[in-house]
């Protein structure tokens, strides 16, 4: 009897132990959140990593570089008018050039092309997301954009440090708005946001961009 | 969308499925949380460190079992272990604060009952503790327990047993306010 009575009162008594707050829901949706992209784009760079790990041997590199040239040249000359190849093979009057060929020329000119969808697409996409306007493909887009990142990253001809950083800061984002569940996940569009601010990744964009210039010059004539 | 739907929602990686699993279970995990650890950051770090472990282990579930119960045993053995690191990381402030006071006991005021109670719980092993508070305070059953723990039902009646005798003896001086 007096056992029963023991565990009564002590049922009673033990309700005000450690009595728990209203959780903060929401601070922690959003810190599941931004820990579980954290963890996606650290899976990422490490599998970028191993990746070029295969590239480490001299020979693989120069062989893929090679290819890489190869295939985006033959890209690049299908599309050309017939005029521009003979002003770019050099007619008596051409000038002497800027180095417009080889890998580089030829990733460079990949990677501004590319540059210029995702900033185009991450515009588009705030604009859309902050006014309540559909963005049901977005995600489809993002995960679009974010394969040729990861085939840029992945390019041995990938040797200038700033655009690397643009480009793993972009896959950041990229791969926060392949996940992004629509206009009513407010949480996500500011995680989103902060993203974008906090690593100024659409300014350094217009930078780069801007920065091509002169090779956007080739493409106008190209 | 059904259990099943919302696991393989999950799987696919669908943020509306993962939401929707978070908003499902998320007051029970905290709660649970915030009872063992008694300290909002501490229960905040555990429950978050529960979903993510359970979103990124959900190609492991096998649905032997309901996810409920298999996320409860995700999250208690996350607040375990976090518990265990907590009071290994205080044992050694407690260390290095004893050698460095020098003076002597402050006086302190008698406890109340609920004081002691509190005090008397938290002296608990984790184990009884979490048996205990799952039980007494939470009213989650034995079969409930037993799975979180993956322990043996007559364990987890034997350990609230032994918890309740504990709390007993160091409640004592109280036998009146039960007993009348």
């Amino acid at each position: 009897m007096t056992e029963e009575k023991f565990q009564e009162f002590l049922r009673e008594a033990a309700q005000d132990y450690h009595r728990p707050p209203e959780p903060p829901r929401a601070d922690m949706w959003q810190a599941i959140r931004a820990a579980r992209q954290a963890a996606e784009a650290e899976r990422a760079r490490r599998a970028w990593r191993w990746r070029r790990g295969v590239f480490r041997s001299p020979v693989v590199r120069w062989g893929v570089g090679v290819a890489a040239a190869l295939v985006i040249g033959i890209g690049i000359g299908r599309l050309m008018p017939r005029g521009a190849e003979t002003q770019l093979a050099g007619g008596p009057d051409a000038e002497p050039a800027v180095e417009t060929t080889g890998p580089s020329a030829a990733y460079q000119f990949a990677a501004n092309e590319h540059l210029g969808r995702v900033e185009m697409f991450l515009t588009a996409f705030r604009v859309d997301a902050r006014t309540g306007r559909p963005v049901s493909d977005s995600p489809d887009q993002a995960r679009q954009l974010l394969s040729t990142t990861r085939l840029l990253l992945d390019s041995p001809a990938s040797d200038d440090s700033q655009l690397r950083t643009l480009l793993e800061d972009i896959e950041l984002v990229l791969v926060q708005i392949s996940q992004f569940a629509g206009p009513e996940d407010d949480e996500e569009l500011d995680l989103i946001d902060d993203s974008l601010e906090r690593r100024s990744v659409l300014l350094r964009l217009q930078t780069a961009l801007t920065g091509q210039a002169g090779l956007a010059g080739v493409q106008g004539v190209l | 969308m059904d259990e099943q739907a919302l696991i393989a929602g999950v799987r696919a990686g669908e943020p509306q499925a993962e939401r929707q699993l978070y908003d499902q279970h998320v007051d029970r995990v905290y709660r649970l949380a915030y009872r063992m650890a008694g300290d909002e950051e501490l229960a905040r770090d555990f429950t978050q460190d529960a979903f993510i472990r359970a979103f990124e282990k959900i190609d492991q579930f096998r649905g032997e079992a309901a996810l409920a119960t298999w996320l409860r045993s995700i999250a208690v053995s996350v607040i375990l272990n976090g518990l265990r690191k907590v009071k290994r990381f205080r044992q050694r402030e407690v260390g290095l604060d004893a050698a460095g006071a020098q003076g002597g006991n402050p006086r302190r005021a008698e406890p109340d009952l609920k004081e002691k109670l509190r005090g008397a719980i938290d002296a608990l092993p984790d184990n009884y503790r979490m048996v205990f508070v799952m039980h007494d305070v939470e009213g989650y059953t034995h079969q409930e327990i037993s799975e979180a723990l993956g322990m043996q039902l007559g364990t987890s009646k034997a350990q609230l047993s032994r918890a309740r005798a504990k709390l007993r003896e160091s409640l004592a001086e109280f036998a009146g306010e039960w007993a009348s």
